[in-house]
């Protein structure tokens, strides 16, 4: 009698306990979840030496002098993300005259090519594509989830007329926009690669904006 | 005839090419840039030629309106001669001796027509400094014999009053422009128009070359790339729901969690 009217008592304070318990396990989980990908891989970018003197024996290059006319750079069209989900339209983009930014393309679900650089045949140079992470009036953009691509994860470029271009992830990394190295990523020479940037890391409110860049860098797959 | 001119004009030409180059090695150059990068301008209608540097046959068969190199000269004195294609270097028609090469600088030599129309060389120091993302560079030289002329861009005078042999040069929003040249403070169109389709992070050249006289007026056009810049960043997001941080219901649920604990160590405590 004595015996269950203290054990009874006893059980009773052990369930807050373990409640309390299993409710800070769950927590530390969604933490450790939500901390951000660790960074992998950097760019392996082989600087083609550019404007090398020429051998003093070579020929001295000669050109017709013409006006030069518009041979633009052919501008991707899709940006196909199987690993996300994602297939968005690519809109020719350049900067915005305000601010000497990239003009990332407002409509968030849709990404910006920028068009100074390299395009869809590029072969030299890095094809840069940013998007929105998200926005405060329209949601989750289609960047959302870039932080998340995982090494050799594929992307699909394609062009207006269907043709596509195949690459693979070789490194992600984030950077404080105050100190990230865009001239690496918007450079027109070196090896061909496609570089997608975003905004991620800490949220400021009140100037409703990110600390830094997410940068996923892949590289061309070889053809067949 | 026309040989014998230009011999007697070597000697001016010779004059004016140290006296360029000796004013861009006073100016700024970085102290580690021995060589320089040298193109050659053909801008002599009707006189195909061979261009020798040190003596050596550098060129062959030069075309008038063709643009060759850049060569990479290392800095010092340079012996330049043109001569008809096939012609030894003794029967020089254009001749420049020791000509300046500074170390560090983008030169364009120029053969052209002086205002008269006499045939001379010309050397400019090509501004290739860095441009604003977004931005093009156009830079017109009047190297033809004509008077002054304005250059117009879309109809509106953009250069006014240049004349041989200088250069005048704008940075622009890259794309295309309607350009043509007019007879300073005229509307008489002497060349153009000519869509020039400026291409970001690129300098483009245009040179007026020929005769107003002989009617043989023309432009050539030579660029320089590799001067852009990068967009000042990449703003792309302005909602917080990426930021790595708890969601603000993890919050709750971890002081619920707290509660419970606090409450079952008191219960027990109090047993």
């Amino acid at each position: 009698m004595s015996i269950a009217s203290q054990g009874a008592p006893r059980w009773r304070a052990l369930l807050p306990l373990l409640a309390g318990i299993g409710l800070l396990t769950a927590v530390s989980v969604a933490a450790c979840r939500s901390q951000p990908a660790e960074p992998f891989g950097s760019p392996a970018v082989t600087v083609v030496a550019s404007s090398e003197p020429p051998a003093a024996t070579a020929p001295v290059r000669v050109r017709k002098g013409s006006v030069p006319t518009g041979e633009a750079e052919t501008p991707p069209a899709r940006l196909r993300i199987g690993a996300l989900d994602l297939d968005a339209a690519v809109a020719p983009v350049g900067i915005d005259a305000k601010t000497g930014d990239f003009a990332v393309p407002p409509s968030v679900d849709r990404v910006g090519w920028y068009r100074f650089g390299p395009g869809f045949a590029a072969t030299a140079g890095s094809i840069v594509i940013a998007g929105h992470v998200d926005s405060a009036d329209q949601g989750e953009g289609a960047f959302f989830r870039l932080g998340r691509l995982a090494r050799d994860d594929k992307i699909t470029l394609s062009d207006p007329s269907g043709a596509t271009r195949e690459f693979r992830v070789v490194a992600r990394e984030r950077y404080a926009k105050s100190s990230i190295p865009l001239d690496r990523y918007f450079a027109r020479d070196g090896s061909v690669r496609l570089t997608l940037i975003t905004c991620g890391g800490p949220f400021d409110a009140r100037t409703r904006h990110y600390r830094d860049n997410v940068v996923v860098t892949a590289e061309p797959v070889p053809a067949g | 005839m026309r040989i014998t001119k230009l011999r007697r004009l070597a000697t001016a030409g010779a004059l004016s090419l140290v006296a360029v180059g000796g004013a861009v090695a006073l100016s700024a150059t970085p102290a580690f840039a021995a060589s320089s990068q040298v193109s050659v301008v053909h801008g002599i209608p009707g006189q195909p030629v061979d261009v020798y540097v040190n003596g050596k046959r550098t060129l062959e068969n030069f075309q008038p309106g063709d643009v060759a190199g850049p060569l990479s000269l290392a800095e010092g004195d340079y012996d330049i001669a043109l001569t008809k294609p096939g012609e030894e270097i003794d029967q020089a028609i254009l001749k420049v001796d020791n000509a300046a090469v500074p170390g560090g600088a983008n030169i364009s030599l120029v053969a052209h027509l002086s205002a008269q129309g006499d045939p001379k060389i010309t050397p400019f120091v090509n501004d290739t400094s860095k441009l604003d993302p977004g931005q093009a560079r156009l830079i017109v030289r009047h190297t033809a014999a004509a008077p002054a002329v304005d250059v117009r861009a879309g109809g509106k005078p953009v250069f006014e009053d240049l004349t041989n042999p200088n250069e005048a040069k704008a940075d622009l929003a890259a794309g295309t422009v309607s350009a043509d040249v007019v007879l300073a403070g005229t509307d008489t169109v002497v060349l153009g128009p000519t869509d020039l389709n400026l291409k970001e992070g690129t300098a483009t050249i245009v040179y007026a070359i020929g005769s107003a006289e002989n009617d043989t007026l023309d432009v050539v056009a030579q660029t320089i790339d590799g001067l852009h810049s990068s967009p000042g960043g990449v703003p792309s997001g302005s909602g917080g729901r990426a930021d790595a941080g708890l969601a603000a219901g993890w919050y709750a649920v971890a002081a619920m969690g707290l509660l419970f604990l606090a409450a079952g160590t008191r219960r027990l405590a109090v047993r």
